[in-house]
Parts: structure tokens; C-alpha cells; sequence
């Protein structure tokens, strides 16, 4: 039944994909629009999805690779869809639509697959360690996108040119205020992510800290994000700066997450 | 029944020729002129600044024509080798052709441009008015309308600045999106700057403040607008405040310097500021645009812009050109049917006859029935008539769609023998 509900998700997250990519290149509202709503109803059965697999694994519904992907999908097109309804950044859709497909893509590899937990990882702190952290991820990769478009466009703008593609691109206003509470809420949701992290961490490795790199860069990255957000607030940091700031976090973050695994021995490889 | 269009505009004709033709009409009532002519069964005349045209449905096109030339060389008091060299003249399909270019503003002096659309509405209100319009007008218009919203809506013909002014404001969404609560600081004054103030008003800009050298100049500009007046000794000070800077001046120098801006900036926590230099010599130092979240744009930018607009106007033209083909076809079918419909109806009604008659005579023996059961036999009858009608009725249709329906319209009546107007 649930997998079902994937398959459908799955469907309707590559229609908003190729809806969002025609309407790029035909330049029709019309056509942008009605694939928010698609996109709005793979949401929604995605959150169907999600809602089957908790209730069937009892306490976490994000343990495995199929399910953090498939988690990070539905909290970026959730985000989105919020923007939208705040402001009209549609032409966002068209980068969170394929993104999230191609999510699903490799999520499905495991679909289905019961994987059994390893003993380490059952108890509540895991869960809210993962879903937590991951969903700070997914915003952070939301200001990220963000701030690649705010950095297209300025340059578009500064430079004078290509006045056609700078009208596909929301305003700059728009896109440093989708960068800012991304991180804004991105950032609380890691940090509490972080520290429920270090309180299984003592129950199960004995400490809190074990300075493994997957942690060091993690850390890095959470510094960053955290001066990112004391400029905007204290010093009022706006527009290029913090876009750049925002994107190097994020790949430094996206290192932690997927990157280290192939370079260094972590203890925290999943 | 033929429709005809013949006019004049922009292209064909001088400023001088048009201005003396659409003066001459609007005095003695054009239209009921053009009315009283007897070949003429509908008509409506558009004058506006760019173009004085008729547009009528006639029984006779060559006597008609004759008759329409002849009104408008009169009224425009012109020799009649002078008016033919402007005049042109288009029948049928391109004539509503013409007409849908027309109120799709392909054919104006701006290409998109939204007044068009408005003038021929008023034209064609006016035509009903004065009882001008009949079933062709009527449907044509209704039909141009919804062209020229479909042209609208489908093709970017109307969309992206086509002026200085325009483009100035298209920028500034482009930067801030919501100029909401957003404040201007114009320095110096002028038609363009004072134009794109009020085009940043009507986009919801919270404030303006009016700088300028002499400060009754500054106060004057201020009351037109609402704004606050401040003298030049102020200007760095007020550059702290401001999100969109428009600066026009006459002063031989640069007034707004880098570090003006760099100081402006500090103090306004790094915000993005929109300077908009239209002056000729520049009064923003250029060194400015290398600031970070700082736009600078002089009036070549903005000119720039606005051409690559125009182009891409002319571009949507093409798309908008394919629709109003694929339109043309729909009308002149619908037009086409009009020929069949009388010989339609009086089929129609020589049949409803019959069955009348028929259930008449065959009254006596249904006065056994009851009321229910007499229905029924009504409805059979109508019913079996309809159905052996509607085979030939489509096909007379689809004759007329091909304009090929003449033969079989006369084969229908002399089969039926249905009597003309019957």
C-alpha cells in the first residue's frame, strides 16, 4: 500500500518536473502553474507516503538511505510550496521540482526493502537526531539554490545583459529573503539536530564529542551558518555577501553529509 | 453581403492628412453619413490619433466602395489624387484581418501598446448606439475582442517596457520585487525622471524625496507628488534613506560620488540601491557600479533595454499573426453559414407545418387517447422529422464551409419547393 503512495508521488514529481522545464522553455504561466499544483499533490501524497511508513516501523520513520532521500524531497517541495504561497517565485519551482525528482530516483533504488536496524540505531534520540538534522539539510540546500540565483541574477543585472533569462529569475529581493529564513529556520532545526546527536552519541559511544571528521566538518559548516546569521541580524549583511556564505556552508555541509565517507574513516557512516 | 474596411494610418498617411479628415468627422456625426449610404447595411468608423477608418458590411461591393470613397474624400476635403495615395481599402477576409490586427495593436505605431483595443470598443459602442451594428458587426466585434484578449494573454506582445521610463520600473521589481515599502530620491528635474517617479507611484513606492538645487523647484515637484523637498546640502545625508536614486541634473560633474554611496551604504546596512542615472553628462560617478548589491544604470542601459524589448515584441508579433489566422478561419466559417440559415429555417418551419396538419387531421381518432398518450405521438412525429432533417441540414452546413453551398441550396428549395423568405 505505502509503496503504492511512492510510486504516485514519485509520478506526479516527474510531471512538475517536465511541466516546470516546458514552461521554462515555452514561457507559459498557465503551464508553470498547473504544475505547482501537480507538484502540490506529490506533496501531499508524499506526506500520505511518509505518514505509512512511520506507523509501520513503529518509531523512525528515517533510517536508510531510500527513506533520508525520500525525507529530504518532501521537506524541500514543502518549503517551496510555502514560499510560493508567500511570494511568487515560481521559477524556483523549476530548480526544487527536478531536485526532488531526482531524489525520488535514487530513493527508489531502496523502495520497499525492510531494512533491520542495527541496535545502535533504534531509540527516539536517533529519529529526532535524523529527522531533525535532515531537515535542516533540506533547507540549508533550499537557501543554497537560493543563493545560486541570487548570484545568476545580480550578475545579470550588474552586467547589464541578457535582460530575457534575468526575467525568468525571481527578483533579487525575493531570492535573499527565501536565502535568509531558510538558514533562519534551517539553522535551529541542525543545531537541535546536532546536540540530540551528541545525547545518543554518550549513551552509545560513552562521549559526546569523538571528533570524527563527519562531526569536524559538520560543525565547520553550523560556525558558518551560524556567523551567516549573526551578520544578517547584527550587522544587516544582505544580498551577495550572504549568498556566497550561504552556498559555501552548504558545500562544505553537503561534504559532512555525503563526502566524507569517500575520503576519511568516519564512525558515523549512515 | 460583403464586408469592407477602408481607412488610413499612420504608415500610409501624413500627420496632416489624417488630422483634417478625423477633425471633419467628429463634427458632423460620421457614422449616421455613413449610415444613410444605401448600399451600406452596417458600419462603425474608428478615429483615433494614428488612424480613421471604416468598417461596414454592404450588399454591392463596387457600388458600395464607390459610395464610401467618395464620402471620405469629401469630408476630408482633399483632392482625390492626394486621399487614394493614402487610402486603403480591404474586402472580406482581409478586411477582418485588419481589423483583428488592429485591435491586437500589431498594426500600431508601438507595437502592443493597450489603448487600441479600448478606441475600437468605444467605436464599436458607439456603433450600437446609433443602431449601425446588425448580426455581421455584431459577431465580427465580439470576435475581434476576444482575438485581441487571446493575443494578450497567449503572446508576450504587451509584456517588457517599451519606454525609458518603463524599463527604469521594470528594473527596480527586478531588484526588489515589492517596491511596497520602498523610498526614491529624484535629484534634478525633467519630463523623464518626473515620468518614471510616476510610474514608480503607480507601482506602490511609499515615498519620494525631491532634491534639487533650487529648492522652490525641489518644493514645487514635491506638491505634485506628495513628496518631501529637500535643498542639495542634504542630498548625502538623504541617500542613507533611499532605496531607488534617479538623478537627472544639468550640473557638468559627477553630484553622487563613490564614496557618497559606499557611506550611504554603511549607515543603511548594506541594502540594494537601484541609481538610475538619466543625465546627459552623467551626475553618478560610474566607479559606483562596482560596488556589491549597488545597480547603476544610465540612460544608454535603459535605452538598450527598451530596444531589446521592441525586438522581442516584433518576435510575439509572429505568434500573435498565427492566432489571428487560426481566427480568421473560425469567422469566415461562421460567416459562411450565415448564406445557409434562411433556406435552414424555412425547411424547419415547412416541416413543423406539416406535422401541425397532419396531427390536425388526426384529431378525430386520437380523441380516444388520453392527454399523455397524444403527447407521445406529437414527439414521435417531430422526432422522426428531425431525424431524416438532420443528415441534409449538416451537409448544407459543410457545404458552406467550403463555400461550395450554392447548388445544393438551390437543389433544396426546388426539391422542397420552399419559398424564398418562407
Amino acid at each position: 500500500m505505502d509503496i503504492l503512495f511512492f510510486k504516485i508521488a514519485f509520478l506526479a514529481y516527474f510531471l512538475s518536473t517536465i511541466g516546470y522545464i516546458a514552461s521554462i522553455l515555452v514561457r507559459r504561466v498557465v503551464i508553470a502553474k498547473t504544475s505547482t499544483w501537480i507538484l502540490f499533490s506529490a506533496f501531499a501524497i508524499h506526506t500520505i507516503y511518509i505518514t505509512f511508513r512511520w506507523v509501520k516501523t513503529g518509531y523512525n520513520p528515517v533510517t536508510n538511505l531510500h527513506e533520508s532521500l525520500s525525507f529530504i524531497a518532501w521537506v524541500i517541495s514543502g518549503s517551496y510550496l510555502a514560499f510560493q504561497m508567500k511570494t511568487k517565485t515560481r521559477i524556483l519551482g523549476s530548480f526544487v521540482s527536478p531536485l526532488a525528482f531526482m531524489l525520488m530516483i535514487v530513493a527508489s533504488a531502496g523502495l520497499g526493502k525492510v531494512v533491520s536496524i542495527p541496535v545502535i540505531l533504534q531509540g527516539w534520540w536517533v529519529a529526532i537526531h535524523t529527522i531533525l538534522s535532515l531537515a535542516g539539510e533540506s533547507l540549508f540546500a533550499l537557501a543554497c539554490m537560493a543563493g545560486i540565483m541570487y548570484l545568476i541574477q545580480d550578475n545579470l543585472i550588474k552586467k547589464k545583459k541578457s535582460y530575457r533569462f534575468s526575467r525568468l529569475l525571481p527578483p533579487l529581493g525575493d531570492l535573499d529573503r527565501i536565502n535568509h529564513i531558510c538558514v533562519l529556520w534551517g539553522f535551529p532545526l541542525l543545531t537541535l539536530g546536532i546536540i540530540a546527536g551528541s545525547i545518543w552519541a554518550r549513551t552509545v559511544w560513552g562521549s559526546r564529542w569523538q571528533c570524527d571528521p563527519k562531526q569536524v566538518c559538520t560543525v565547520i559548516s553550523w560556525f558558518l551558518y551560524a556567523f551567516l546569521l549573526h551578520q544578517r541580524l547584527a550587522i544587516g549583511w544582505k544580498g551577495k555577501k550572504a549568498a556566497v556564505l550561504s552556498i559555501f556552508a552548504f558545500v562544505i555541509l553537503l561534504f559532512a553529509v555525503v563526502g566524507v565517507e569517500t575520503f576519511f574513516v568516519t564512525m558515523h557512516s549512515f | 453581403m460583403s464586408i469592407i474596411l477602408i481607412g488610413m494610418n499612420h504608415k500610409t498617411a501624413p500627420l496632416n492628412i489624417r488630422e483634417r479628415l478625423s477633425i471633419s468627422c467628429e463634427d458632423n456625426d460620421a457614422l449616421k453619413v455613413i449610415k444613410s449610404i444605401s448600399q451600406v447595411r452596417e458600419a462603425m468608423y474608428i478615429a483615433t490619433c494614428n488612424r480613421v477608418e471604416v468598417l461596414a458590411s454592404v450588399e454591392d461591393v463596387e457600388k458600395g466602395l464607390e459610395k464610401l470613397k467618395t464620402f471620405i474624400f469629401s469630408h476630408g476635403n482633399l483632392s482625390r489624387g492626394e486621399m487614394k495615395e493614402c487610402l486603403y481599402v480591404y474586402r472580406d477576409v482581409d478586411a477582418v484581418r485588419h481589423l483583428f490586427r488592429v485591435a491586437s495593436s500589431l498594426d500600431s505605431l508601438v507595437m502592443g501598446e493597450p489603448q487600441i483595443l479600448g478606441q475600437v470598443k468605444d467605436a464599436y459602442r458607439h456603433s450600437v448606439e446609433q443602431k449601425a451594428s446588425g448580426i455581421i458587426l455584431n459577431k465580427l466585434l465580439h470576435r475581434t475582442f476576444h482575438v485581441a484578449k487571446r493575443i494578450r494573454t497567449e503572446t508576450g506582445i504587451a509584456n517588457n517596457a517599451v519606454s525609458v521610463s518603463f524599463a527604469a520600473v521594470g528594473l527596480a521589481k527586478k531588484i526588489f520585487g515589492n517596491l511596497r515599502d520602498k523610498t526614491v530620491l529624484l535629484i534634478g528635474a525633467g519630463e523623464m525622471s518626473e515620468l518614471a517617479a510616476r510610474h514608480l507611484l503607480n507601482n506602490g513606492v511609499n515615498r519620494i524625496i525631491f532634491a534639487n538645487r533650487t529648492y522652490e523647484n525641489a518644493v514645487r515637484l514635491a506638491n505634485d507628488f506628495h513628496g518631501v523637498p529637500v535643498g542639495f546640502d542634504l542630498l548625502e545625508d538623504k541617500l542613507k534613506e533611499v532605496d531607488i536614486v534617479i538623478s537627472s541634473t544639468g550640473a557638468p560633474g559627477y553630484i553622487v560620488s563613490e564614496e557618497m554611496i559606499v557611506k550611504a551604504l554603511h549607515r543603511h546596512k548594506n541594502r540594494l540601491m537601484f541609481i538610475i542615472d538619466i543625465a546627459v553628462p552623467r551626475d553618478v560617478d560610474p566607479a559606483v557600479e562596482e560596488i556589491d548589491n549597488v545597480y547603476l544604470y544610465n540612460i544608454d542601459n535603459l535605452q538598450e533595454i527598451v530596444d531589446e524589448n521592441l525586438r522581442s515584441r516584433i518576435e510575439e508579433a509572429e505568434k500573435a499573426e498565427a492566432i489571428i489566422s487560426e481566427e480568421i478561419i473560425s469567422f469566415t466559417n461562421w460567416l459562411n453559414t450565415l448564406e445557409v440559415v434562411p433556406t435552414i429555417v424555412s425547411l424547419k418551419r415547412k416541416s413543423e407545418k406539416v406535422i401541425e396538419r397532419e396531427l390536425e387531421k388526426s384529431l378525430s381518432w386520437m380523441r380516444n387517447l388520453t392527454e399523455g398518450e397524444r403527447e407521445k405521438i406529437r414527439i414521435l412525429a417531430s422526432s422522426i422529422v428531425n431525424k431524416i432533417l438532420h443528415d441534409p441540414i449538416t451537409s448544407l452546413k459543410e457545404e458552406s464551409q467550403n463555400s461550395g453551398a450554392d447548388p445544393y441550396l438551390a437543389a433544396v428549395i426546388r426539391l422542397f419547393r420552399l419559398e424564398k423568405g418562407e
